[in-house]
């Protein structure tokens, strides 16, 4: 049988309850029986020894007159009299009974003893005692009926009132405990909730005691959980838009790879429009790999921690702009520099990606003849170009993956729409910020603040 | 001939459709964004739009409120049925995923074009003569007795003209999907029609590829 914690409860506190009333009723009764019966000695003791010294008295008082006194109307002259009281007497002389006011035949028990013997008319207590120095024995007793009647009485008494008490106990019992056990009903309750799906559901914390800070720590560990859940589906979004978007990123190139190889394969074509479709063909397959390229770099840095090292970005910059130099002189754009001490904790390879994309940005987004200038001072870096800047709108997203300000340009220059995203991860990979400013027409400027390194 | 309206962001994109469309002998119009397709849509009844969804400035699924007249086929690397279902919905005729093939372009932009009686209902060329109505193609004003399957293979390869089209192709056109035949068939019958219409210059066999109808 399955039961309850409150109903345990209740089975064991009734049952501690109803067998400590029963004992306690059980041995109060037991003394006070015991006690009515040695208080009932004690009388019976007293009155008999008073029985027999009046009768001496009134024997030697009858015989001092000389008038030849029968001891035996005396004797029932006593016997007559206590009879009304409930006492017998019967006296004996050796073994031959006297004179008996007795209804059946006296017990002889020793001589000053006393002993318990029961009747048709109930309990009696027998004392024997001798008289007028020894030539009698007088055998007294008494009927004790009431003091069991009434013993009886109260026993029913107490076990009647018992028994409704404990009728009351087990009622009020099950009532409290009940209302005790109610939180953890509830709390039950709203697990059973959760384990069917339902969202948002807490427990009630209200009170003071364990069962409210059981709600309490319930409700925490649910908040923890549902912040856990929410962190992973927000991951899983992510992700999922990320391979969403990679699949329309991977798509268009195969379309257009796909579409320029079959149509120079089933049309005839003059050379011109040969060598355009094939070079349509190589630059869309130099772009797929672009993206791979881009894609492995970012998930490189996701599942790598860096060891962060002391870097010159002074020198790293002054590297960045000579390797990007010859792009910039196709473009006709100048970079400049303002470089002052800068040393900060990084990697120096992804610091080389990242500040090589902002620059090669930078310079793309310049119109001819603009300019690209480079600063750094102690932990913090800035790339500022004068070309065409971005709207609000624009810069919220630029650092999303395949997010391009101007499609067709970014195509034409060969961009994957990661670039951006790959710096991110990168100022993020080093505990950094980056930060854009931008106006429409005037250019933008992206400020960079990265650790000072550790000294070793 | 169809005029048709070229909505594709993509340079390269948008030229592979346009050349592709010309060479069965489309008119093409090319714009790059929203507005522009938007604009040029109202300002002439085209036949047909051919819509990429993921334009600059109004998105393909926009433009569509504006363009109630014209027969619309969404192209794009959007391939999710929920996409695919939201393009149908907004009254779209058909609906192409990236990357596509070009043959299967030109057919579902000829079935469009058909079941709009945008579509051409004769053609000539040289001094041969078809009649798309009641499927019968004269040579020098000679009725030229064509079976059924010689007829369908010879409309296709006109409607794909100057577009190779691989034996497997044709079958999948001409014979059905579950065809069980082998290539051997369309040879036969390509090498019938050559001779019926007196093609051999035109129909040519394209190595590694298939047959091309050249006009």
């Amino acid at each position: 049988m399955k039961l309850k914690f409150w109903q345990k409860t209740y089975i064991l506190v009734l049952a501690l309850f109803l067998a400590g009333l029963f004992a306690g009723i059980l041995s109060l009764t037991v003394f006070s029986y015991n006690k009515s019966l040695s208080e009932k000695e004690e009388t019976s003791r007293a009155e008999c020894s008073y029985i027999a010294s009046s009768f001496e008295r009134d024997w030697s008082s009858l015989t001092e007159y000389g008038r030849g006194a029968d001891i035996t109307l005396l004797m029932a002259s006593y016997g007559d009299h206590y009879k009304k009281q409930n006492v017998f007497l019967c006296f004996r002389n050796e073994d031959e009974s006297v004179y008996s006011s007795f209804t059946d035949d006296a017990p002889a028990p020793g001589d000053g003893k006393l002993i318990y013997r029961n009747t048709d008319a109930g309990k009696e207590i027998v004392i024997s005692v001798s008289i007028c120095g020894g030539k009698y024995n007088m055998v007294y007793a008494k009927n004790i009926e009431e003091v069991i009647v009434s013993f009886r009485r109260l026993t029913v008494l107490y076990v009647s009132v018992a028994a409704g008490v404990s009728v009351i106990v087990a009622l009020l019992l099950l009532i409290i405990l009940k209302k005790l056990s109610l939180p953890l009903e509830k709390l039950k309750r709203t697990t059973e909730l959760i384990s069917e799906g339902e969202k948002g559901v807490r427990a009630d914390e209200r009170g003071h005691d364990e069962f409210s800070a059981l709600a309490v720590s319930f409700n925490e560990m649910l908040d923890k959980i549902d912040g856990q859940m929410a962190y992973i589906s927000k991951q899983a979004d992510e992700k999922q838009m990320l391979v969403d978007n990679l699949a329309h990123e991977i798509r268009t190139p195969l379309t257009t790879i796909k579409g320029y190889a079959s149509y120079s394969a089933a049309s005839p074509l003059d050379e011109e429009e040969r060598i355009d479709a094939l070079q349509n063909i190589i630059s869309e397959a130099e772009r797929l790999s672009k993206i791979s390229e881009k894609i492995l770099d970012g998930a490189y840095l996701e599942h790598h921690e860096l060891t962060l090292k002391a870097v010159d970005l002074s020198a790293l910059l002054e590297d960045t702009k000579k390797r990007l130099s010859y792009v910039a002189e196709q473009k006709q754009v100048d970079i400049e520099t303002d470089l002052s001490e800068s040393t900060v904790a990084g990697d120096h390879e992804l610091l080389s990606i990242l500040f090589y994309n902002l620059i090669e940005n930078a310079i793309k987004a310049c119109a001819e003849g603009g300019k690209v200038t480079l600063s750094c001072r102690e932990t913090c870096a800035a790339v500022e170009d004068d070309g065409k800047g971005m709207t609000k709108e624009q810069l919220s997203h630029i650092t999303e993956p395949f997010y391009r300000t101007d499609k067709s340009r970014s195509r034409a220059e060969g961009g994957a729409g990661l670039g951006l995203t790959l710096c991110r991860q990168i100022v993020e990979a080093h505990h950094g910020k980056m930060r854009f400013e931008s106006e429409p027409g005037k250019g933008t400027k992206i400020s960079l603040s990265f650790c000072t390194p550790k000294q070793d | 001939m169809a005029n048709i309206l070229i909505a594709e962001d993509d340079v390269l994109i948008n030229n592979l459709i346009k050349k592709n469309l010309c060479l069965v002998g489309h008119e093409c119009t090319q714009v790059y964004d929203g507005e522009q397709t938007i604009k040029s849509a109202s300002a002439f009844a085209y036949d047909l739009l051919i819509l990429d969804v993921m334009l600059p400035e109004v998105s393909g699924f926009e433009v569509m409120a504006y363009v109630k007249n014209t027969p619309v086929i969404f192209v794009t690397a959007k391939g999710k049925l929920e996409d695919r279902l939201k393009g149908l919905r907004l009254g779209a005729d058909d609906y192409i995923v990236k990357p596509f093939d070009i043959p299967e372009l030109i057919e579902r932009v000829n079935a469009v074009l058909r079941r709009t009686k945008k579509d051409m209902r004769f053609f000539d060329f040289d001094d041969v003569h078809i009649d798309f109505d009641s499927r019968k193609v004269y040579k020098s004003g000679e009725d030229v007795r064509l079976t059924p399957k010689e007829y369908d293979l010879f409309e296709t390869l006109l409607r794909n003209r100057n577009i190779a089209l691989s034996r497997d192709k044709l079958i999948t056109l001409v014979w059905s999907m579950d065809y069980d035949g082998d290539d051997r068939t369309v040879d036969i019958h390509i090498r019938r029609l050559r001779k019926k219409l007196g093609l051999e210059k035109r129909l040519i066999t394209v190595y590694k590829m298939g047959y091309r109808l050249e006009i």
